[in-house]
């Protein structure tokens, strides 16, 4: 197939791995595939203390599995990318520990207290499932039938995220207050999620054309703000002044570009900025710590012929 | 073995004898459970594969699970979240040592072990609460028993797959020299919990040996601890030797749990290792921080 047909015949879950596809294709495909799962994995990472920190039974055990399902859309989605024929799940994971693979902003921030949690678990991961949610409709049918489930498990997290910003909400004055302060760090970034203006958008263009991306960074942004904005003020939070947002005759919104931080974001973008880099490089040390057991493994397996055996798994 | 006693009808008839016994039971096995997902989550994005991380994530919650299930029996008694876990003093947790040791960076041969070891043990001891006189503690023994066998599979499977590479049977080794003696602590008499005699709460409270004989004698556990420690040791011994492990105890006495090859912390006095004290501190710091007087709950208490 070449390129034009391809375009030609983009839609909703048109190609799998019975279509020989363009190099051009399967490789816009695996990228963003592998930006995905890679952040549903360093999402997890930045997640996984707050299973410790978890001021109850019931939150811990929520936080647990909810770290644990990142972990499991990871793994599907690698799965999908995958199937594109480009790059093998080994070779995705280990760009990841080396600095190579690319993800998501907002997981490039430390995030330290508690009253952060719902920063990512109710505005990211919901600034998230209005992303997803069209990528239900993606081309690659692999990826489309990972995002039924991600959506699925991904409603819960919401669901949660929001719970904990509510309890943090209707308590103490002092958790109000640093709940206030948390959101007024992570807003900018948040609505970064949705990267700069489709006019300087680089990949946009392409993904769009063969039906790899469905709906446009402005768009979602939009549809984002138009949501979340209420939400956030009906638990009480105050939305910062800058960036600033003005409301457009048609209902649509406009974020003041020169309001965000753009340098530091094209930095995460390159992996270069420094929290984010430790928190690679953490990743990165703690999958070294286990390499032996991988070793162990794939002796094992060579052993048995080349067959890596499931069971211990 | 006790001969059958009367079943208790619940919690409101019980003597002051009954109710320390129940509470000490309640509080060895939802503190192991407790604290062992505690430290299992740990692994959680740090596995050596995704699938092992999930499967450990799901032990984790499985443990937690199991433990929601033991305090809630305590509140039959008056407890609740509050007060046995998030405001409790960390020295009346009445947890083995084996559940509260650190992992050291990368030892999964630690969690597989660890888990091999306890899982074993909750299966003998589940045995011996499936005819609990408590009705409460019987009906809860069924769900935590189907979870267990998976558990114990999953964790013979990775000892194997280990036990069969020269280098990470050498690991394997070095982390059963270090968990051994703790594991022993599973099969200690406890301490009695601080209300029951003495409000100074000096520790370590001596072990009072009549509590664990009024556990078994009230048929609140039908196998007394030196049973189900000699049951364990005859299970696990025989396995670990023949994945060519040297087990740390002399087996020339038959197995049994003597004074010598335990630690020095048993966890089950109230003693504990350095690491308990840090981990309580990691786990209710948000809660401390955050001023909260009340554990959040958002399920259902269990049937």
């Amino acid at each position: 197939m070449n390129i034009d047909t391809v375009k030609e015949r983009a839609g909703p879950r048109e190609f799998s791995p019975a279509d020989e596809l363009p190099r051009e294709y399967r490789e816009a495909a695996t990228r963003m595939i592998e930006f995905h799962a890679n952040s549903e994995i360093m999402g997890a990472y930045l997640e996984r203390p707050f299973i410790r920190q978890a001021p109850s039974i019931d939150r811990k055990l929520a936080f647990s599995a909810k770290v644990q399902d990142e972990i499991g859309h990871g793994q599907l989605l690698y799965r999908a990318a995958e199937s594109l024929g480009v790059k093998t799940r080994e070779e995705m994971l280990d760009d990841l520990a080396n600095g190579d693979g690319k993800f998501l902003n907002c997981f490039h921030y430390p995030m330290e207290s508690w009253v952060e949690t719902p920063m990512i678990a109710f505005f990211v991961d919901g600034a998230a499932m209005r992303r997803q949610a069209t990528l239900r409709r993606t081309s690659w049918e692999p990826y489309a039938h990972a995002m039924d489930k991600v959506c699925f498990e991904e409603g819960f997290h919401v669901k949660h995220g929001e719970d904990i910003l509510k309890e943090l909400m209707s308590g103490s004055k002092k958790e109000q207050q640093m709940t206030q302060e948390a959101f007024e760090e992570w807003w900018p970034r948040i609505i970064q999620f949705f990267g700069p203006t489709d006019d300087k958008s680089t990949h946009h263009d392409f993904a769009a054309s063969v039906g790899l991306k469905q709906q446009s960074n402005d768009d979602l942004r939009n549809a984002f703000l138009d949501q979340y904005i209420p939400k956030a003020r009906k638990y009480g939070l105050e939305i910062p002044d800058e960036p600033r947002i003005r409301e457009r005759d048609d209902g649509t919104y406009a974020v003041e570009e020169d309001d965000l931080n753009w340098d530091e974001f094209f930095t995460i973008a390159k992996n270069e900025f420094e929290p984010g880099l430790g928190q690679i490089n953490g990743r990165k040390t703690a999958q070294e710590a286990v390499d032996w057991v991988r070793e162990t493994i794939e002796n094992d397996a060579s052993a048995a012929g080349g067959h890596a055996p499931q069971a211990a798994d | 073995m006790a001969a059958a006693p009367d079943e208790f009808s619940g919690p409101d008839d019980l003597e002051e004898r009954e109710r320390t016994a129940l509470e000490t039971l309640c509080k060895r096995l939802a503190d192991d459970e407790f604290v062992l997902a505690e430290r299992y989550t740990e692994w959680q994005v740090r596995a050596p594969t995704l699938e092992s991380d999930l499967a450990l994530a799901n032990n984790a919650q499985d443990e937690l699970g199991h433990a929601r299930l033991w305090y809630d029996v305590l509140g039959d008694l008056g407890f609740g979240e509050r007060e046995l876990v998030y405001e409790r003093d960390p020295d009346d947790f009445r947890h083995s040592t084996l559940v509260e040791r650190p992992f050291e960076d990368g030892n999964w041969a630690d969690p597989v072990l660890r888990s091999y070891l306890y899982d074993v043990a909750e299966e003998l001891r589940l045995e011996a609460l499936a005819d609990s006189s408590y009705p409460k503690i019987a009906d809860r023994v069924e769900k935590i028993r189907s979870e267990e066998s998976y558990h114990r599979e999953h964790a013979q499977n990775w000892l194997e797959r280990l036990a069969d590479d020269e280098e990470s049977r050498e690991r394997l080794q070095a982390t059963l020299d270090e968990l051994f003696p703790h594991a022993l602590t599973l099969f200690e008499p406890c301490a009695p919990p601080r209300d029951a005699n003495e409000a100074s709460g000096d520790k370590p409270r001596a072990v009072d040996p009549g509590i664990e004989a009024d556990i078994v004698d009230l048929g609140l556990r039908t196998a007394t601890l030196e049973e189900l420690g000699e049951e364990w040791l005859s299970i696990v011994v025989p396995y670990l030797e023949s994945l060519d492990l040297a087990v740390p105890i002399d087996g020339d006495d038959g197995f049994e749990v003597t004074a010598a090859a335990l630690p020095d912390e048993r966890g089950r006095d109230g003693t504990h290792t350095d690491a308990w004290a840090e981990l309580y501190d990691e786990f209710t710091r948000t809660y401390r921080e955050l001023g909260r007087d009340e554990p959040t709950t958002i399920m259902d208490a269990p049937e």
